[in-house]
């Protein structure tokens, strides 16, 4: 994590982006697959869908806030040591 | 092109409209129907002999594909690239990691369309094949995604038997 304790080094970037990318065994998918989908689990995920269909009720609206929600991501992640000199 | 100005709208109906073999994919098939999760890129999946009709439909967006058409044919992928980065398998048939092997012809006939906008639509994979397509690369990601897409299943056949 950087020196402001809000944004993380490149390197902490790098490799989180490199475990979450990683291919998976064949092995592990199919323990992964075959792990049970709890009734709280399902609960929430048909919240959120009902939610964000609700919220985005096309799928061009859908389209349009995953846009907008990835790009505030991405410069909420924007390493400590790639911001300009003087950026907050 | 600006990535911020990059009008989805046309590009889906330049696809459309460019008679190209295209299954949109990966992460954005999932927010079209339904599901709130982040993705950078755009994934589809085209026939085999279409790889040149749809990079003549993404051309006017600025997007350059990062090989010829022959050459992403041998090797089964390729990008389109300018600020925005869309990727694109290009293959008959594709193992899963767990050794299945999907056919595009097959998820072709099995796909769903869903209107965009009027007279703009995209073609998806049915959500059995999308699920199929998330254990081509079998990153974690994709195991998340599919358990988003069984409940998704789910849910649609318990509504389906509920009619």
């Amino acid at each position: 994590m950087s020196s402001d304790g809000h944004r993380p080094s490149a390197e902490l970037v790098k490799r989180l982006r490199a475990l979450s990318e990683r291919r998976l065994s064949r092995e592990e998918v199919e323990a992964a697959l075959q792990t049970p989908i709890s009734d709280s689990e399902r609960e929430e995920i048909l919240a959120l869908v009902a939610w964000f269909r609700r919220r985005y009720p096309t799928p061009l609206d859908r389209l349009a806030y995953v846009r907008r929600a990835y790009r505030r991501w991405q410069n909420s992640l924007e390493p400590t040591d790639q911001r300009r000199p003087g950026e907050g | 092109m600006e990535g911020s100005e990059f009008d989805e709208v046309e590009f889906f109906r330049a696809v459309q409209t460019s008679g190209a073999r295209a299954l949109l994919i990966g992460r954005r098939a999932l927010v079209v129907l339904g599901l709130p999760v982040l993705t950078a890129d755009y994934d589809f999946w085209i026939h085999i002999d279409d790889s040149a009709a749809f990079n003549r439909a993404a051309e006017p967006f600025g997007l350059v594909p990062t090989r010829a058409p022959e050459e992403a044919r041998r090797r089964g992928r390729y990008a389109l690239e300018n600020l925005e980065k869309v990727d694109v398998l290009v293959a008959r048939v594709v193992p899963t990691v767990d050794g299945v092997d999907v056919s595009f012809e097959d998820v072709w006939t099995r796909r769903r369309g869903l209107d965009l906008a009027p007279g703009v639509k995209v073609d998806l994979p049915a959500l059995d094949d999308l699920i199929l397509t998330k254990r081509f690369a079998a990153r974690p990601k994709d195991l998340e995604d599919i358990r988003l897409l069984e409940v998704l299943r789910s849910a649609e056949a318990k509504n389906r038997s509920e009619l």
